[in-house]
């Protein structure tokens, strides 16, 4: 799945409806002039990274999801969605996390800040 | 001689006993991900749906309790015990490099370059063909195992293949190299191995970042840059990080090229302040990331990196590259070793 938005309010960019990224998936996000983002919902609570492996040029949102933890479809490393923290090799290079912003069911980043 | 089919393809392979199912798919030509070739950088995992292999190293780094769950295993560290059907991902495209060969080489010259690192000259019956920053692997007599080593020269049709090699204290592998081995002596050499090689048709800056006897492969690549057409605007600046001021080397070999101090610059640093009183240091101090930080004239966002070091090192300009000045990571090459 991918999407393109970039309404902006406060300085913060709206991504995505909550209910448009399904439960234990990730969704693409296309925004002009960066790399896209990933918005994952694992058991419920949203979280927003970089959606390219930090080891080579592949989506996390075509990757498996399980237990919290995106695997990369290239080379299997892996990242702890929560955090960013690459936790398998060849990944080593932490992914940048965002703290979503939730808005009336909408999803919210502030790209300049990010919690990790 | 085992047979190895992937699965989902119409792909088979012959693969010798005592060869990885890594090295065979890729002497057969198959562009298989890899990195390193020793179990550490994870690039290589695969799975077995039939047969039986042996694994060389039963905890290797570069597999994970989770992959281990999973059944993966890595195609560097499998040997076939049997015709096996596999599942592995290959990479989009031709392979860029020389399918790896197996060969015997001669130690023709030994050369100090600094009180730890020695470059040793092996001279085989074939043509040296690698691209620059590519690695092989060598079998030291009386050594187990294998080492990877990067050539420092350029491809030749002499057979000859450079290496700088820096001496680990208590290693066995060292030990015998510097210690024992004759002029004369043979080793047995397999390569080119590595995706860290030297891309030439880029027309963006280079920046070289060396420590220790990552020296060798930023040399050779280099040189590659020196001897080829380039854009007179083109730039290559070299870093190169040591310890102590008697670590520091490289500033004689690339003064011999052209471009030195003109559209090459080396750029050395070292990190422990005061701790060699032997030899005067009146350069940069500091890690080399810090170094880069503080150096003018590193443009990020149009140059390409080629980096070599001790992994501690590797890893600090990774961060600094992809955390602070976002490289996009194609423009990064380096070979994870540990």
């Amino acid at each position: 799945m991918s999407g393109v938005n970039s309404v902006e309010k406060n300085g913060a960019i709206r991504l995505c409806q909550v209910k448009d990224v399904l439960e234990g998936n990730g969704l693409q996000i296309n925004l002009p002039e960066r790399p896209p983002l990933a918005v994952f919902k694992i058991e419920g609570q949203i979280f927003v990274t970089d959606d390219t492996c930090t080891h080579g040029n592949a989506s996390l949102c075509e990757g498996e999801i399980e237990d919290g933890v995106v695997e990369c479809p290239f080379h299997q490393g892996a990242f702890e969605i929560s955090t960013g923290k690459a936790i398998s090799a060849p990944c080593s290079v932490h992914l940048k996390t965002y703290q979503p912003i939730l808005v009336d069911d909408e999803v919210f980043v502030n790209l300049n800040e990010t919690s990790s | 001689m085992a047979r190895i089919t992937i699965a989902d393809a119409d792909i088979h392979f012959d693969c010798a006993s005592d060869d990885s199912i890594l090295r065979a798919g890729l002497r057969a030509g198959l562009n298989l991900p890899y990195e390193c070739n020793v179990g550490s950088c994870g690039t290589c995992k695969f799975e077995v749906l039939a047969g039986e292999v042996k694994v060389l190293s039963d905890n290797a780094p570069g597999l994970s309790e989770r992959d281990k769950k999973k059944g993966r295993q890595l195609a560097c560290q499998c040997l076939p015990l049997m015709d096996c059907t596999i599942k592995v991902r290959q990479e989009e495209g031709q392979s860029a490099t020389f399918p790896p060969k197996r060969t015997k080489a001669k130690l023709i010259k030994t050369v100090d370059i600094t009180h730890d690192i020695r470059e040793f000259q092996f001279q085989s019956a074939e043509p040296a063909t690698f691209v620059p920053g590519q690695y092989a692997m060598l079998k030291i007599p009386g050594v187990s195992g294998e080492r990877a080593y990067s050539m420092s020269n350029l491809p030749n049709e002499e057979g000859i293949w450079s290496f700088m090699i820096r001496r680990v204290p208590d290693g066995a592998g060292t030990k015998i190299l510097f210690d024992s081995i004759q002029l004369g002596d043979e080793i047995e050499l397999d390569g080119p191995f590595g995706k860290a090689y030297f891309r030439a048709d880029s027309e963006r800056n280079i920046i070289c970042v060396a420590g220790g006897s990552g020296l060798a492969p930023m040399l050779s690549i280099t040189r590659a840059w020196s001897m080829g057409s380039k854009n007179p605007m083109q730039h290559l600046t070299f870093f190169y990080g040591g310890r102590q001021a008697r670590d520091i080397c490289g500033e004689s070999l690339l003064q011999e090229l052209p471009e030195f101090n003109q559209q090459l610059q080396f750029v050395p640093s070292i990190s422990v302040v005061d701790a060699d009183t032997t030899v005067a240091w009146a350069g940069r101090t500091g890690f080399i990331h810090e170094v880069m930080n503080d150096f003018e004239g590193v443009d990020y966002a149009n140059s390409d990196f080629y980096i070599a070091g001790p992994p501690v090192m590797t890893q600090a300009i990774l961060d600094f590259l992809r955390e602070t000045h976002s490289v996009p990571h194609d423009r990064i090459y380096f070979d994870r070793f540990f």
